[in-house]
C-alpha cells in the first residue's frame, strides 16, 4: 500500500519512512503542506497520508481541507501527527477533514494499527464504489448485449445533436434492424436469438470508432451515433456495419446462421434544428424503405423525400420486418 | 553500545526508548543522529536570535521544531523544556523567554558530544 508522509522535520520524516517501509508500505515523502496537496491530487496518488500538524506553506489541517474539497477523487485516509493534545486542537484537526490523529513521538505499533484501520476504511470504500459502478452500469446498459440501453442512447442522441449544431458539424444517426429476426426466434428458440443479438452487437461495436455510440433501441433494433461524421462518409460507414453483419454467418448453438440487417441513415446537418424524436422518425422511415426495397441494405433519410411522404402518407398496416 | 538497554550515567538520552523506536536498527540510528547533528545547532542558533529579537512567533515555531526532534530521540527532559518555551512564546510572554531559553540551553549542553558517542558506537 502506498502512503504519503508530509513532515518538515527531516528526522521525524526519516524515522517514519523507515518504520513504514519495514511494514511493507511504499512511502513517498514531502517536506511541506503545499507539496502534500500536489502529491495527493495527482492521478494514482497514495490514498493513505500521514500529515504533520505544523508545516510551512500549509499546515496539516489545511491539507485536509484542500483534499476534502476535491470530492471527485478517491477517498484519502489522513492521519494528523501532532504534539498538541488539547481537546480544542483535536476537534479542529478532525473538523478539518482528518480521519484520525496520532500524538508525537509516535509509537510504531500504534501507528501501524491506526494505518490498518485506514486500510479497512479504504477497502470498504472500494467495495462501495464498485457496487455503485455496477448499479450505474446496470441502469445504463442493455443486460443482454451490454450496449447502451434505449433511454441512454436516445439521451446521447439529443446531446450529440446539440453539440454538432453548436460546432457546425454533423452527426450520423443510423437505425438498424435485423431482417426476419422473428424467424430465428420461432425456428431456433430465444436462446439462439439471444446469441445472435449478442454477436450482432459485438460486430457493430467493432465497426465503429471508440468514441461513437451504439445502443439497443428495441428488440432487434439498434441505434448508432457517429460523431463528427463527414457527410460523404456516413453511407460508407453504414455499409461497413451492414457488411460486418452479413459477411460471415453467426455461430450459434443451432449452427451457423446467415443474418442480415437493414439500416436507415440520417445526417443531422441535412435537417436543421429538429428535435431528436422527429429525426428518429425520419431514420425509421429510411429503415422502412430499406426493408421494402428488399432488406440487407442501407437507405438514407432525405428532407425532400420526407416532404413527399407527408403529402402522400404510407398506408397503415403491419410493419415490414 | 555498551549499555544497549539503558543509558550511561548522566546521559540525556533514554537509550532504551530510542533503540526501541528505531527497532534496534543501528543504520537508522546513525542516520537520525547525523540529521540531528546537522540541524540541531542551526535551529538552536535561530531560536536564540528569535528570543534576543523578541520575535515570539518565530520562537514558538523553532521551539516546536526542537521539541519534536528531541522527543523523537528520547531526549525527554530537554523536549519538555522546549515545550515550556513554546508555550511561553505562544502566550506572548516575551519577558519569560530569556530564562526559559537559559534552562533549555543548560538541558542540551553536552548533548551533541553524547550523540556523537552513540553514533560512533552505532556505526557498523
Amino acid at each position: 500500500m502506498r502512503i504519503l508522509i508530509a513532515d518538515d522535520d527531516a528526522l521525524s520524516r526519516g524515522l517514519l519512512q523507515k518504520t513504514l517501509e519495514r511494514a511493507d508500505y511504499e512511502v513517498t515523502t514531502v517536506a511541506d503542506g503545499r507539496h502534500a496537496v500536489e502529491s495527493l491530487c495527482q492521478p494514482d496518488a497514495p490514498r493513505l497520508a500521514l500529515l504533520d500538524w505544523m508545516m510551512p506553506e500549509l499546515d496539516g489541517p489545511g491539507v485536509c481541507r484542500e483534499i476534502r474539497r476535491h470530492r471527485e477523487q478517491s477517498y484519502v485516509y489522513m492521519i494528523l501527527l501532532t504534539s498538541r493534545e488539547s481537546k480544542e486542537d483535536i476537534v479542529e484537526g478532525l473538523e478539518s477533514g482528518a480521519d484520525d490523529y496520532l500524538v508525537k513521538p509516535f509509537d510504531a505499533e500504534e501507528l501501524k494499527a491506526r494505518l490498518r484501520t485506514g486500510e479497512r476504511i479504504l477497502h470498504l470504500e472500494d467495495r462501495l464504489v464498485e457496487a455503485r459502478e455496477q448499479m450505474r452500469f446496470k441502469a445504463t446498459h442493455d443486460p443482454l448485449t451490454t450496449l447502451w440501453n434505449r433511454g441512454v442512447i436516445v439521451d446521447l442522441m439529443g446531446r450529440e445533436l446539440v453539440r454538432s449544431q453548436r460546432e457546425h458539424g454533423c452527426t450520423a444517426v443510423i437505425l438498424g434492424d435485423l431482417d426476419h429476426f422473428k424467424n430465428v426466434n420461432d425456428t431456433h428458440g430465444h436462446l439462439v436469438g439471444d446469441q445472435v443479438l449478442r454477436e450482432v452487437a459485438r460486430r457493430q461495436l467493432l465497426s465503429v470508432r471508440s468514441y461513437d455510440f451504439v445502443g439497443r433501441y428495441g428488440g432487434e433494433e439498434f441505434l448508432t451515433l457517429l460523431n463528427n461524421c463527414p457527410p460523404a462518409s456516413a453511407l460508407v460507414r453504414a455499409e461497413e456495419i451492414r457488411k460486418a453483419i452479413c459477411t460471415r454467418p453467426v455461430q450459434t448453438d443451432a449452427g451457423p446462421l446467415a443474418i442480415t440487417m437493414s439500416l436507415g441513415v440520417l445526417l443531422s446537418c441535412d435537417w436543421g434544428h429538429r428535435p431528436a424524436d422527429e429525426l428518429l422518425r425520419e431514420a425509421d422511415a429510411a429503415l422502412y424503405a430499406a426493408k421494402t426495397a428488399g432488406r440487407n441494405r442501407v437507405m438514407q433519410a432525405k428532407p425532400e423525400e420526407s416532404r413527399q411522404r407527408v403529402s402522400t402518407p404510407q398506408p397503415a398496416g403491419e410493419r415490414v420486418r | 553500545m555498551n549499555k544497549a538497554n539503558g543509558s550511561p550515567e548522566g546521559a540525556s538520552v533514554d537509550l532504551s526508548v530510542l533503540l526501541a523506536r528505531v527497532d534496534h536498527d543501528r543504520g537508522l540510528l546513525c542516520d537520525l543522529l547525523s540529521i540531528f547533528k546537522r540541524e540541531f545547532p542551526v535551529h538552536l542558533t535561530s531560536l536564540q536570535n528569535a528570543v534576543a529579537g523578541n520575535d515570539a512567533a518565530q520562537a514558538a515555531r523553532l521551539s516546536h521544531t526542537l521539541k519534536g526532534m528531541l522527543a523523537n530521540l528520547a531526549v525527554t527532559k530537554a523536549a519538555a523544556s522546549a515545550s515550556r518555551l513554546e508555550g511561553l512564546a505562544r502566550a506572548g510572554e516575551i519577558s519569560a523567554l530569556g530564562d526559559a531559553l537559559a534552562t533549555f540551553e543548560e538541558e542540551v549542553q553536552g548533548l551533541l558530544p553524547e550523540m556523537e558517542s552513540y553514533m560512533a558506537e552505532a556505526r557498523p
